[in-house]
């Protein structure tokens, strides 16, 4: 008979551990951790992806530029420019969302063009480059001088 | 030891009782459910490499909007230069971010072109599965995520992926890699990159809506992935691929 106390501790015991577990899992455990969605890929905390879809975008697109800026956007809508994003030239939006002015970028260096437009072997030949800054209008009479920008000749916003 | 049937039977009767009582208690819980709505795959990406320029203003873009610490890229470009005698480079300086310059060859360039890379956002990421904590997940979009809160920062993903897609962030110190702009997406924009990108080289939209600008070119064009071997079913496509891209 004395046997049985064994068997009833080790039970005791075991619910001790069971009940332990479940109780350290509820508090270890995230609230919406579990499957959501396929089960191979979907076992995550399920609040994560709704956490991080909560986030400014920065680059509100050039839809917005437009919207105070009707003078540059007039030029640019029909000009050979108006695949590039506004934002692409003068950084984001949210840049110039703060304080209206002067805290966006607006650098008119030979180097802003360059980037696009700099002769390489790697980009599509149909593409339109210039070989170097000496050699751009070489075919013509004008020669470009040291220390000229781009911006002299060309408009940013509608640039032929 | 008493070894008669009876009781062999009987302790294997106990086991298997006690086994399912407990399975069931688990499932019980909550959190534990199998979800009913499965995983969907409604976005691509497409890359076209022929019409890229190199200008690295997708990566500056993704930088920006993203916060990516410095020598760290979600998305970067790659210049392939292949010479006559068939040598090839390779080179991407910080990512592409500031543009690139011409290089010297040793000898006449055969061809020469750039490959922008990225998450590949796969239908069976190898990232995914190896997570020991349930840290990486697909969304029910199908966009692959990382749980910033969650992860460990044991850097397996970043060896499982095939394309060097992620990275630890010094700063976090959790697995980091794009998110196909998730944040964007689900507010009505579209991907920080391609909002930025002159030449339409990169598109991202539904798969499903006629009125996206990947629908006709899944209609019609002929798209590759990098590295189909691997069997991850990459979302991220590619048109005119070089055999020497890897
Ligand atoms: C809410 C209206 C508004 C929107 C939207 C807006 N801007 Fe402006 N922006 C202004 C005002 C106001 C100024 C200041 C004009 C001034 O100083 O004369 C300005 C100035 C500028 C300047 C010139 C800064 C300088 O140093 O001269 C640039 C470049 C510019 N904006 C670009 C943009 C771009 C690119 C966008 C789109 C991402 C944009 N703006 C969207 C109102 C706006
Ligand atoms: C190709 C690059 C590029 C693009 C695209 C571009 N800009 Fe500019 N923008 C410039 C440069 C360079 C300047 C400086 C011009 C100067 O200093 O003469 C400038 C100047 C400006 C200014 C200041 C006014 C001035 O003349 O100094 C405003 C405002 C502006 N841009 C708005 C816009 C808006 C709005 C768009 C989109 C519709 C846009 N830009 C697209 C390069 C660009
Ligand atoms: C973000 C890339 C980008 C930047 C920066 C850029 N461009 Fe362009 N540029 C383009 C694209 C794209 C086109 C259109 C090419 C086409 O139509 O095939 C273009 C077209 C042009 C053209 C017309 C060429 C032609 O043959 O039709 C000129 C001129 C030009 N850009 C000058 C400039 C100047 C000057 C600057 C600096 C203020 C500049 N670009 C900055 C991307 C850029
Ligand atoms: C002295 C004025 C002047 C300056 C400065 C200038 N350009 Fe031009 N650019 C022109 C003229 C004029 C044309 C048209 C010439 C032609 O069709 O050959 C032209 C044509 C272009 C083209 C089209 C070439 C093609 O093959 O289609 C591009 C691109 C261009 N310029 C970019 C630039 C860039 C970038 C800079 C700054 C590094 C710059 N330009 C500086 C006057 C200038």
């Amino acid at each position: 008979m004395k046997h049985y106390n064994h068997i009833i501790r080790c039970i005791l015991l075991l619910v001790i551990v069971v009940i332990g577990f479940f109780i350290a899992r509820g508090a270890l455990v995230p609230e919406s951790f579990g499957v959501h969605g396929t089960y191979t890929y979907g076992y995550h905390r399920g609040d994560s992806a709704a956490e991080q879809a909560d986030r400014y975008a920065l680059y509100q697109g050039s839809t917005k530029c437009i919207t105070c800026h009707a003078e540059q956007s007039l030029l640019w809508q029909p000009g050979r420019h108006a695949a590039v994003s506004c934002e692409s030239c003068h950084g984001n939006w949210q840049a110039h969302n703060n304080n209206t002015s002067a805290t966006i970028e607006k650098d008119n260096s030979v180097e802003t063009c360059m980037l696009c437009h700099r002769k390489l072997n790697a980009r599509p030949s149909t593409f339109p480059q210039i070989p170097e800054f000496g050699r751009h209008l070489a075919d013509q009479d004008e020669q470009l001088q040291q220390g000229m920008l781009c911006v002299d000749c060309h408009d940013p916003h509608d640039p032929m | 030891m008493n070894n008669d049937r009876r009781e062999f039977l009987k302790q294997t009767g106990w086991t298997v009782l006690g086994g399912s009582v407990y399975i069931t208690l688990f499932s019980l819980l909550p959190g534990s459910s199998r979800a009913a709505t499965a995983t969907q795959h409604l976005y691509a990406f497409i890359v076209d490499t022929e019409k890229c320029i190199g200008c690295g203003k997708c990566v500056d873009a993704c930088k920006r909007e993203n916060s990516v610490p410095e020598d760290f890229y979600r998305t970067w470009i790659e210049r392939y230069t292949i010479l006559e005698d068939g040598t090839v480079t390779v080179d991407s300086p910080k990512g592409g971010s500031a543009g690139f310059n011409p290089v010297k060859t040793a000898g006449p360039v055969e061809k020469s072109f750039f490959v922008p890379k990225l998450c590949n956002h796969c239908r069976n990421p190898n990232c995914v599965q190896v997570c020991p904590v349930g840290a990486t997940y697909v969304t029910k979009e199908g966009f692959v995520l990382v749980d910033e809160k969650h992860c460990v920062g044991c850097s397996y993903c970043v060896m499982a992926c095939p394309y060097g897609a992620r990275f630890v962030n010094p700063h976090t110190h959790t697995a980091d890699k794009c998110t196909w702009c998730y944040h964007r997406i689900m507010q009505g924009h579209t991907t920080a990159c391609v909002s930025v990108c002159p030449t339409r080289a990169r598109l991202f939209g539904r798969v499903d809506d006629p009125q996206s600008s990947v629908y006709t070119i899944l209609k019609k064009n002929r798209l590759q992935v990098l590295k189909p071997e691997t069997g991850n079913e990459p979302l991220t496509m590619y048109i005119g691929l070089d055999k020497e891209v890897r």
